[in-house]
């Protein structure tokens, strides 16, 4: 069997399995393995494209590059995280008597489902796959945000789901019209909506509807990234969802839709030349990441702050690329694949330390959490380091490349502003932290916290947490070489 | 002649969208859709029959089914069960709505103007109408409060994208198309099921409710 329709098709498999009644262990077990499966799939699908093949299924319509097969391995390696935390979230929750059998098997059926349309995304070649997909993955995650059914998850819930649709709208819109644009050169074949095709005849393509498509299909798409002004279902998803739906939104979904927009942006560099979409993503980017600055300052719940700090990193990913240049982009690249590693780290341990706690709310929480939940509050603290950009870590290194690159280009003004913003975001989220973590114990009086203990999800968070720290000094040759491509596929266009 | 009667039902969804903006009746804004659909299915059947396109007619087929009768029908059975039939004032009124569309429309025909000469004659005619469309119903999403209202705005845009792969291309390859109704399809289920819930839990539609989550 093809190799890359086994990737996409094991995800989707644990996710039948874990739809069926059953006792739990059994269903566990199939749902970690079935993910483990998935993760080693896609390093084998990675594996042959480093051998020189370019695997592909249905005549071209997907098809892996350097860049699928990054954003692919990046993926199934949360996913299996998010997996592995799920069970651990799981046992916590019915152990307090929270999750009812029924939502048990809901968040083991759409978990899987959940990445398996986040593998369709990363690996599709055609723009029409790419939407299906991409709402594929909209539609199996608005229950994991609804999740807990309180009021405030049904409102997040539908802010998620009715600000995705209009971007999915207008996504469809930009793919439509970028159809439109090559009509009477590509024919009307499913393959007229293969990006291969469309670079390969870009100078025959309609100019104007093109640079329309690729407004509305970079709208659609950011908003599904959670770039500026489209962000704001962001912070409330977050913090409703749970933490393994969590992990998979702030990573896997943001990967993917960065996927997306890339793709939008090579057809566009192919047809109107970089300026037009470099502007466009440094614009969003900058937007993205002087939204997150006040509300980090001023934030009251420890999801929704790493909400905006997602905002920031898909802001600073979407600046490498808008500076173009092979050393922006690489810089990009690298802190997509720093940040896959740093956040579950911090999703992980703010959940744990918000179950313990039974609230996200800085308020309920209380400060000095050291003292009372201690391995959480330092794995916390750990990720902050790491998410926040600070030296050794991964996320400084590549800051640091975009930095180096817009530096040494022309958008100094933009640099500027970025760094100044950088800086604050910086303080901003470390003062949060460090008054959580750190400061006197101001917990409410009338409020029990659970103790902690060494579970399967704690011993994820320690794993996540091992993995980020030795990325930061050591990756793996086969994932520098798959970087490269990606870098690859990205400038020469 | 087949582009007059295409151009005819485009103005004709135009004008469904502006009476939807004219009136508060969910029910009327409903059936509304319905008609909006059947003029685009018509479109498609239309195109599909002059141009000798098997597969415009079968994606033509399915919009009358799905989006002029299933969809309408099962919006109406919500708001059967949840008993609520009107939109509440809105955040602007109607008059100054109706004023405020006419401005996105030239909005959307000034835009549509650099699609002249793509590949069809009628394209950016077409382009017009929908782009038209596009924005006013962000614009219905954002001002009218009641959720039915909100999935109508956005079921309307999403007709004008289909308007436009219809009239300017010679329409979405079929998988495509498939895939995308299955999509929208499922899309309406979830949030039928997440207006019941809300509906159970607030004792209300009406989306100015949601506004817990700020900052």
């Amino acid at each position: 069997m093809n190799l890359l329709l086994a990737t996409l098709a094991a995800p989707l498999a644990t996710a039948g399995l874990g739809a069926l009644p059953g006792p739990r262990r059994p269903k566990e077990v199939v749902l970690v393995s079935g993910l483990a499966t998935t993760f080693a799939l896609a390093i084998a699908t990675a594996g042959r494209f480093l051998a020189g093949e370019t695997p592909v299924a249905f005549d071209g319509a997907l098809r892996v590059d350097g860049l699928s097969a990054l954003v692919l391995v990046l993926t199934a390696f949360v996913g299996l995280l998010s997996g592995l935390y799920a069970v651990g979230y799981l046992e916590r929750n019915e152990r307090a008597g929270f999750v009812s059998a029924k939502r048990r098997t809901e968040l083991l059926a759409l978990v899987p489902a959940y990445l398996a349309a986040l593998l369709l995304v990363a690996v599709s070649n055609n723009l029409g796959i790419l939407w299906i997909a991409v709402e594929a993955t909209t539609l199996a995650s608005v229950f994991l945000v609804a999740f807990h059914n309180r009021d405030t998850s049904l409102e997040a819930a539908w802010k998620f789901l009715v600000l995705g649709s209009v971007g999915l709208a207008f996504a469809l819109l930009g793919t439509v019209l970028l159809f439109a644009s090559g009509q009477g050169v590509l024919g009307e074949e499913m393959s007229a909506l293969d990006w291969t095709r469309l670079i390969a005849h870009a100078s025959a393509l309609h100019p104007f509807s093109v640079k329309l498509a690729v407004v509305f299909l970079m709208i659609g798409y950011g908003t599904k990234a959670g770039l500026a002004p489209m962000h704001t279902w962001k912070p409330d998803a977050y913090r409703e969802a749970p933490s393994p739906a969590g992990v998979l939104m702030a990573v896997g979904m943001m990967n993917c839709s960065v996927y997306a927009i890339l793709r939008v942006h090579l057809v566009s560099k192919a047809v109107l030349g970089p300026e037009f979409s470099e502007r466009l993503l440094l614009g969003l980017g900058l937007a993205s990441v002087l939204v997150a600055t006040p509300f980090i300052l001023i934030q009251w719940n420890l999801k929704r702050l790493l909400a905006y700090s997602s905002i920031e990193h898909v802001g600073i990913m979407a600046i490498g690329f808008g500076l173009g240049g092979e050393t922006a982009v690489l810089g990009a690249l690298l802190h997509m694949t720093y940040h896959t590693f740093a956040k579950p780290v911090a999703f992980f341990s703010a959940g744990t330390l918000a179950q313990l706690h039974r609230s996200s709310d800085f308020e309920e929480i209380g400060g000095g959490t050291l003292g009372r939940t201690p391995v959480a509050s330092g794995l916390l603290l750990l990720a902050t380091l790491m998410v926040t950009g600070s030296p050794p870590f991964g996320l400084f290194w590549s800051e640091m490349t975009i930095l180096k690159a817009g530096f040494f280009g022309p958008q100094l003004a933009v640099v500027a502003v970025f760094l100044a913003a950088l800086v604050l975001l910086f303080c901003g989220f470390f003062y949060q932290v460090g008054r959580l973590t750190l400061g006197p114990d101001t917990k409410p009086k009338e409020r029990a916290v659970l103790p902690e203990r060494l579970d399967l999800a704690m011993g994820t968070t320690l794993v996540a947490a091992a993995v980020a720290v030795v990325s930061a000094f050591y990756l793996p040759d086969s994932l520098v070489a798959l970087v490269r491509a990606a870098v690859r596929v990205v400038v020469s266009a | 002649m087949i582009h007059d009667f295409v151009i005819l039902c485009a103005a004709g969804m135009l004008v469904s969208v502006f009476l939807m903006v004219g009136q508060k009746a969910l029910v009327v804004a409903i059936r509304l859709y319905g008609v909006q659909s059947l003029l685009l299915g018509a479109v498609g059947i239309a195109l599909g029959l002059a141009q000798h396109r098997p597969h415009l007619l079968v994606t033509a087929s399915l919009t009358i089914v799905l989006k002029a009768v299933l969809i309408p029908w099962f919006l109406l059975r919500v708001i059967d069960r949840v008993g609520i039939r009107r939109e509440i004032e809105p955040y602007v009124n109607v008059p100054a709505s109706l004023l405020l569309c006419l401005g996105l429309t030239v909005v959307g025909y000034r835009v549509s103007l650099g699609m002249a000469g793509a590949s069809q004659g009628i394209a950016h005619q077409v382009v017009g109408v929908a782009l038209s469309m596009v924005l006013i119903g962000l614009f219905l999403m954002v001002t009218r409060r009641k959720a039915i209202t909100q999935i109508i705005a956005l079921l309307t845009v999403e007709n004008a994208v289909f308007l436009v792969a219809v009239g300017a291309t010679s329409g979405m390859p079929l998988v495509v198309e498939l895939g995308i109704s299955f999509d929208v399809i499922l899309a309406v289920l979830v949030l039928g099921v997440l207006v019941h819930r809300i509906v159970d839990r607030f004792e209300s539609m009406d989306t100015s409710r949601l506004s817990n989550l700020r900052g």
